[in-house]
């Protein structure tokens, strides 16, 4: 049977951004399941885009060699015909959605399949059914959780039967429980005579699916070092202390989301806040950082502790003309040693004079740590989901500085949905709805099946076994 | 600036025990487009519109979203008031301010009760071309979601010590006012990211298919009608019939107050 998608020799350069992918060639069988890797900047989110057509019909630059879909050349064929033929799944599920309503979400694809609305109906419920969203189908998609949404972006791409689906950096926004339940869905497909391309950071997971080939992408994108001196500047002076929280409870929308909570930190300490999606850890570090109301006491030594917070999103913190007049900004008397370091640290050095939205996501999301390690805030650094879409050496580089920022006294409290990385912090926290239910040293935690039973969480063997 | 209290994305609730909920998408158009209208009509007769129509409002269950829309107007209302009364008079001041009450009273009414979709398909029906009119119920829905953009990037930049407008004399004025404008670059950023992600998701699904079909079809029922005549027989009265007797009278009443 021949493949149904046949890439030979396939590149491209993106017109604004430069290199975009180098020379790949690859062939899917319908029922097949490939797993797409390869480091941050390699082009896997650009391979994803070249199979099923929106690139080159949706984006600028050069596609050289060639790509077929079926029977369709992406370069000659009308991209409806293509994506009715490979399905693609972005990374972000929320920005993906299109209407009011789950059901309205199903609808819009079948709509333009051009179906008959007794067939639209009848996909409509059997996508509701199998993804477990009947209960939502009234809902607005923006509120449901990022699980949720993800299963849904799935349910809109599949109810429309392509037979090749692709998916661009499906776990990075699901919890582990989440995590597993898509790659067992993935496999079902795959058994099912689907061809399933997988684009993803996180290997581990996507392992667990039977017969999955894997095709490397080699990256070019420069490695940052993992070898870091005592950081330069005021945390060398950083006098022990404490941190405490006591009864915290936040509202968000007439809803509570975190009730009671109380706990203490020591300085030094690398921390890490592991949770289910919509749990409240990100409401947790924006009451830390003093930029959510709430109720009860957050006090370093009795008074406000100074902690700066680095958002998931950096596009929300980065507005300058260069690298280096964002780290500088409204710095009167900057420490240029400071500065270097940082900037060398975190292998940004050679960005210097670029312009911040000309980054990629990875550089930019270590532009905007730079910017909040520059400003030097006092007790330490609150990291939002640092590893989200990172490879396995910006992980590294991540933990490393991390660590370099608690030997000089400094608090660093990370949130993660990433059980390998906060298996390398100090301390490990879960937090369940009622509360964290779990705090302790990460080994014994995540050996331990009772806590995150209690919240819904698995972990996965292979995060026990490293 | 205010500290955040909700993060919760902002999503424009329906209402759904509104009579008008059931009502057909033309049909809301078509009694907000009249109501956008009827603010040309001279003060006499826009006081007995608004009348009417607060009538309607109450019937559907939205006089107090209305009430809301308009009091969140206030800042704009109350000096506006001020400044034409001061300027021309009494008359410009009743009639401009009114005008902007009716226009806040006319969104509301289609709103509350309408879906992005349906209005989707009412442009459809207007012959307004499908690409067209899907990118204006995708505007329509965002609204909220830009509202709730804006104040996570306020925060963002106050994490990062930014966003701190604070007087420090004239001659920091141009510095201050450079640091607010840079500011917006996130949201320039972000709203082109939402837009370009939103763009590949319907192409990703077959937006530019020529073979589009459609679940739901609009039906004009028993309440369209009924709606629509009542909104006839006022547009009649309001504009064919002004000198009947107790148009008349109020008019007479309002040349004597001027």
């Amino acid at each position: 049977m021949p493949p149904v998608i046949q890439a030979r020799d396939v590149a491209f350069c993106y017109t604004q951004r430069g290199r975009g992918l180098a020379s790949v060639s690859l062939d899917v069988h319908r029922g097949e399941a490939v797993h797409i890797a390869g480091p941050s900047g390699s082009g896997k989110s650009t391979l994803a885009r070249c199979l099923c057509g929106l690139i080159p019909h949706l984006y600028r630059g050069n596609l050289s060699g060639m790509v077929r879909v079926d029977d369709l050349h992406t370069s000659e064929a009308p991209l409806w015909r293509l994506v009715e033929r490979a399905g693609l799944v972005f990374q972000n599920p929320s920005a993906q959605m299109l209407t009011v309503t789950v059901e309205q979400e199903i609808i819009f694809g079948l709509e333009n399949l051009g179906l008959r609305p007794s067939e639209i109906e009848a996909r409509l419920e059997s996508a509701l059914t199998r993804f477990n969203l009947e209960r939502f189908r009234h809902r607005s998609p923006q509120t449901l959780s990022g699980g949720e949404q993800q299963k849904l972006a799935l349910a809109a791409i599949t109810a429309r039967e392509p037979p090749v689906l692709i998916l661009d950096e499906p776990l990075s926004m699901l919890d582990s429980t989440a995590s597993g339940e898509l790659v067992d869905y993935l496999g079902h497909l795959a058994r099912q005579d689907t061809a399933v391309v997988i684009c993803e950071h996180r290997a581990e997971y996507v392992r667990a699916i039977k017969g999955l080939r894997t095709l490397f992408l080699d990256g070019s994108a420069p490695r940052p070092s993992s070898q870091v001196s005592k950081p330069a500047g005021r945390e060398s002076a950083v006098s022990p202390f404490h941190l405490d929280v006591s009864g915290l409870t936040v509202g968000l929308g007439g809803q509570p989301v975190l009730r009671n909570l109380s706990f203490s930190a020591e300085s030094g300490q690398v921390l890490a806040i592991v949770g289910r999606n919509g749990v409240g850890k990100t409401t947790l570090l924006r009451a830390l950082a003093g930029l959510q109301r709430y109720e009860g006491d957050i006090t370093v030594d009795g008074a406000r502790p100074d902690l700066g917070l680095v958002f998931q999103n950096p596009d929300l913190q980065l507005f300058n003309p260069t690298a280096r007049d964002e780290v500088l900004y409204q710095l009167p008397a900057p420490d240029l040693d400071r500065y270097n370091w940082l900037m060398a640290m975190l292998g940004l050095t050679r960005y210097e004079d670029t312009p911040p939205l000309l980054l990629s996501e990875g550089e930019k999301k270590r532009l905007a740590l730079a910017t909040t390690l520059m400003r030097g805030p006092r007790h330490g650094v609150l990291l939002d989901e640092p590893a989200l879409g990172q490879d396995a050496a910006h992980k590294e580089m991540l933990m490393v500085l991390a660590r370099a920022l608690a030997e000089s006294g400094q608090l660093v409290i990370l949130t993660t949905h990433d059980l390998a990385l906060a298996g390398e912090t100090d301390r490990l926290l879960i937090l369940g709805e009622n509360g964290f239910v779990a705090d302790g040293a990460p080994r014994d935690i995540l050996r331990s099946e009772t806590p995150w039973a209690g919240v819904g969480l698995d972990v996965p063997a292979w995060v026990v076994r490293e | 600036m205010k500290l955040g209290t909700s993060h919760r994305p902002r999503i424009v609730t329906l209402a759904d025990d509104s009579p008008l909920r059931r009502a057909d998408p033309r049909t809301k158009l078509a009694l907000s487009l009249s109501a956008s209208l009827a603010v040309m009509l001279p003060l006499e007769r826009l006081i007995v519109f608004m009348g009417i129509y607060a009538i309607l409002l109450a019937w559907s269950g939205l006089l107090e979203e209305a009430r809301m829309q308009i009091w969140r107007l206030k800042w704009v209302l109350i000096p506006l008031f001020i400044l034409d009364w001061l300027l021309v008079g009494p008359h410009l001041a009743v009639i401009v301010t009114l005008r902007i009450i009716l226009l806040a009273g006319a969104f509301a009414l289609f709103v509350r009760t309408t879906t992005p979709s349906e209005f989707r398909l009412a442009l459809e029906w207007l012959r307004v071309p499908y690409r067209y009119a899907f990118s204006v119920s995708l505007a329509f829905q965002s609204i909220g979601l830009l509202d709730d953009e804006w104040r996570t990037i306020r925060e963002a930049q106050r994490a990062r010590g930014a966003w701190r407008f604070e007087w420090a004399g004239w001659r920091q004025v141009v510095s201050q006012v450079r640091h607010l404008v840079v500011l917006t670059i996130p949201a320039i950023v972000l709203t082109t990211k939402r837009a370009w992600s939103l763009t590949e998701a319907a192409y990703a699904r077959g937006f530019d298919s020529p073979h589009r079909s459609s679940y739901r079809r609009l039906k004009m029922e028993r309440l369209d009608w009924l709606l629509l005549t009542a909104a006839a027989i006022v547009g009649i009265l309001l504009v064919g019939l002004a000198g009947s007797f107790w148009l008349s009278s109020i008019e007479a009443r309002l040349a004597h107050w001027r």
